[in-house]
């Protein structure tokens, strides 16, 4: 088994960073429910990069623009709640860093581009978003779930042969 | 998380393996506990922010407008905002024309009002009046102002409360001898937010420390001379019993000496009042320096472009509030900035330039979490500057915390004024402006222009104030 070769130390800090995470996510997407109004139009619009026109065509298109921003409330709830109890926690890790490549490919801190929503700190090509997919990676690769969340129960009764 | 628990798979889930799998659960416990109190947190904050309800149920009052030119209007349209008003008369002598505007704006919200050219016809006919609103030019406001108080009217009348002090002293003697209210339109004694700046941020939490220096402006574009429609214009006879040399002096009466002040008059006395209040203290000493510098003098007396230096000794300490107002460019437009050795408030009515109300912390300052949980200011921007070799320069400071003023206001700007004096007179408010505080902005406006003739410092007697 894999976990074999995890310390509890280590076990305890790789917990811990999945429930950071999580709540990070799980935040993200309460405060924009809260809002009530919340829409992710004024970052798509100052979109810079490659995937640019896609996300102008998504702020242009208004249903598509409002299937984005509920899937993008309700994504970050579940990936949040998800990583948070150690529940599919392989998948919630996986589909925040899809959710997070997209934030860091709509907005990239590339060289001479420059963006009207301040961000806070200083970037050059890696940013907040690139360390926390990062981190999610870590998460996606370990049995983190399993050591503590539900993850554990799960696998104990549905996976018994192993 | 035992490893041992791992290795026996296929059992059982027993109350161990329970515990293994809930235990990071509770963490959505502290989560919903956070966010409740965020959310408690923010409800407090909107409560603060949002102003009074209007009252409907007020006791119904009888008004009349005297004056219905630009001011007039601006007036008229905020008071018809106001529930509880019913209105019966305006005068005007450009019947034709701004009389005729004012008669069909009240006529299209249901007010059946009869129009006159003369005020005193006004007040023999009109017996029900219970209020009238002056809005004519500044060397009339004095005998219009003593004639309504003595005909037994409460009086709200617009700034400059008088062109001359003699003037503005009878209008104090008048309504302290008929008892009746007399409002002077320095509206942003009523203005919420100049209220908040003034009973929270600078009386009780004392946010700016000691207010050392103030400076303020008015900026406005080159403007034409105001002109008319040649069709109504107003026969000469009527223009000189009113004391009006042509058509021309009577649109743009505020440039002539002998009817108005001027742009320090009309603009400058409103931020002066706010000098005044905010530092709690009457001025000791001006020193200003204007004229005419661009526009013909021909058609402006008064003068284009004024700044002046008023001295203060405040309970503080001295402090200097500096006043600038030009009529050819509009940069920056209005505002007034109090900067004391802990804060600096800078605050307009105006919030077009982004200058409605903000609140600066100076870094040597002590924090001011409380008062923003309070919500008397809101949480901070730090301002970013561009790093350069100046940022290690000794003689430099770091740059304040920027923090608003969580205060909405969307209204007429005029309005929450007309509503104080309105429900001063039904018994439910107190006068933000009365005649006695009117009467000491108007000392202190009309000493700028004096010290502008006279050329040198000049000083206030404490006896000039006193009526």
């Amino acid at each position: 088994m894999s976990e074999d070769k995890f310390t509890s130390l280590q076990k305890v800090a790789l917990v811990i960073l999945r429930v950071l995470i999580g709540w990070h996510f799980l935040y993200e997407g309460v405060a924009k429910l809260l809002k009530g109004n919340w829409s992710a139009a004024g970052y798509l619009s100052q979109s810079r990069g490659f995937l640019a026109p896609f996300f102008h065509w998504i702020v242009d298109t208004p249903t598509v623009l409002a299937v984005v921003n509920q899937m993008n409330i309700w994504g970050l709830i579940a990936i949040g709640l998800g990583l948070i109890v150690g529940c599919l926690t392989r998948w919630a890790a996986y589909a925040g860093m899809l959710l997070i490549a997209l934030y860091y490919l709509a907005n990239p801190p590339f060289v001479g581009f420059y963006y009207s929503i301040p961000m806070e700190g200083n970037y050059l090509i890696v940013n907040k978003n690139l360390v926390e997919m990062a981190a999610l990676f870590v998460i996606a690769i370990t049995p983190n779930g399993r050591w503590a969340g539900l993850d554990f129960l799960l696998h104990k009764l549905f996976c018994r042969k192993k | 998380m035992s490893d041992e628990k791992q290795e026996k798979k296929g059992g059982a889930i027993d109350r161990r393996d329970f515990l293994q799998g809930m235990a990071t659960v509770p963490v959505l416990g502290l989560f919903g506990y956070a966010l409740a109190q965020e959310q408690r947190h923010i409800k407090k904050l909107k409560a603060a922010k949002a102003g009074k309800e209007e009252d409907k149920n007020v006791a119904e009052l009888n008004v009349a407008l005297l004056g219905a030119g630009a001011q007039g209007t601006v007036l008229l349209n905020a008071m018809l905002q106001l529930p509880g008003l019913r209105f019966r008369a305006v005068c005007d002598i450009w019947t034709e024309y701004n009389q005729r505007r004012a008669l069909n704006l009240l006529k299209k919200y249901g007010h059946e009002a009869n129009g006159y050219e003369d005020y005193r016809e006004m007040l023999d006919k009109e017996k029900n009046l219970d209020a009238v609103v002056i809005a004519t030019p500044d060397f009339w406001h004095s005998r219009h102002t003593v004639d309504c108080l003595e005909a037994g009217l409460h009086v709200y009348c617009e700034k400059e409360m008088s062109n001359t002090l003699e003037g503005a002293k009878a209008m104090v003697l008048a309504a302290r001898r008929t008892g009746k209210l007399l409002q002077i339109g320095h509206q942003r004694r009523s203005h919420p937010r100049y209220i908040h700046s003034y009973e929270k941020i600078i009386k009780e939490a004392g946010l700016l420390g000691r207010i050392v220096t103030v400076n303020g402006q008015w900026n406005r574009s080159v403007q034409a001379d105001l002109g008319w429609p040649a069709k109504y214009a107003i026969p000469e006879a009527t223009l000189k019993k009113y004391g009006f040399k042509d058509m021309h002096q009577f649109c743009n009466w505020r440039w002539y000496k002998g009817l108005g002040g001027g742009p320090i008059v009309d603009l400058g006395s409103h931020q002066i009042d706010i000098y005044n209040w905010f530092l709690e203290a009457r001025p000791k000493a001006v020193v200003a320096s204007g004229g005419t510098d661009y526009y013909s003098p021909e058609t402006h007396e008064w003068y284009d472009t004024v700044m002046c230096i008023f001295e203060y000794e405040t309970a503080k300490g001295r402090a200097r509030a500096y006043y600038q107002t030009q009529t050819t460019n509009g940069s920056n437009g209005y505002y007034e900035m109090f900067m004391g050795d802990e804060g600096t408030l800078v605050i307009s009515e105006s919030d077009a330039g982004g200058k409605g109300g903000l609140v600066y912390r100076q870094p040597n300052a002590p924090t001011w979490d409380e008062w923003i949980q309070k919500g008397y200011v809101s949480a901070p921007r730090q301002i970013e500057r561009a790093a350069g070799p100046a940022l290690t320069d000794v003689r430099e400071s770091a740059s304040p915390d920027e923090h608003t003023i969580p205060i909405e206001f969307n209204d007429p700007y005029h309005k929450p004024h007309l509503r104080n004096f309105f429900n001063s007179i039904r018994g439910l408010e107190k006068l933000n402006c009365p005649a006695e505080v009117g009467y000491e902005t108007a000392v202190c406006t009309l000493k700028v222009n004096e010290a502008i003739e006279a050329g040198r410092r000049l000083e206030f007697d404490p006896r000039e104030f006193q009526v």
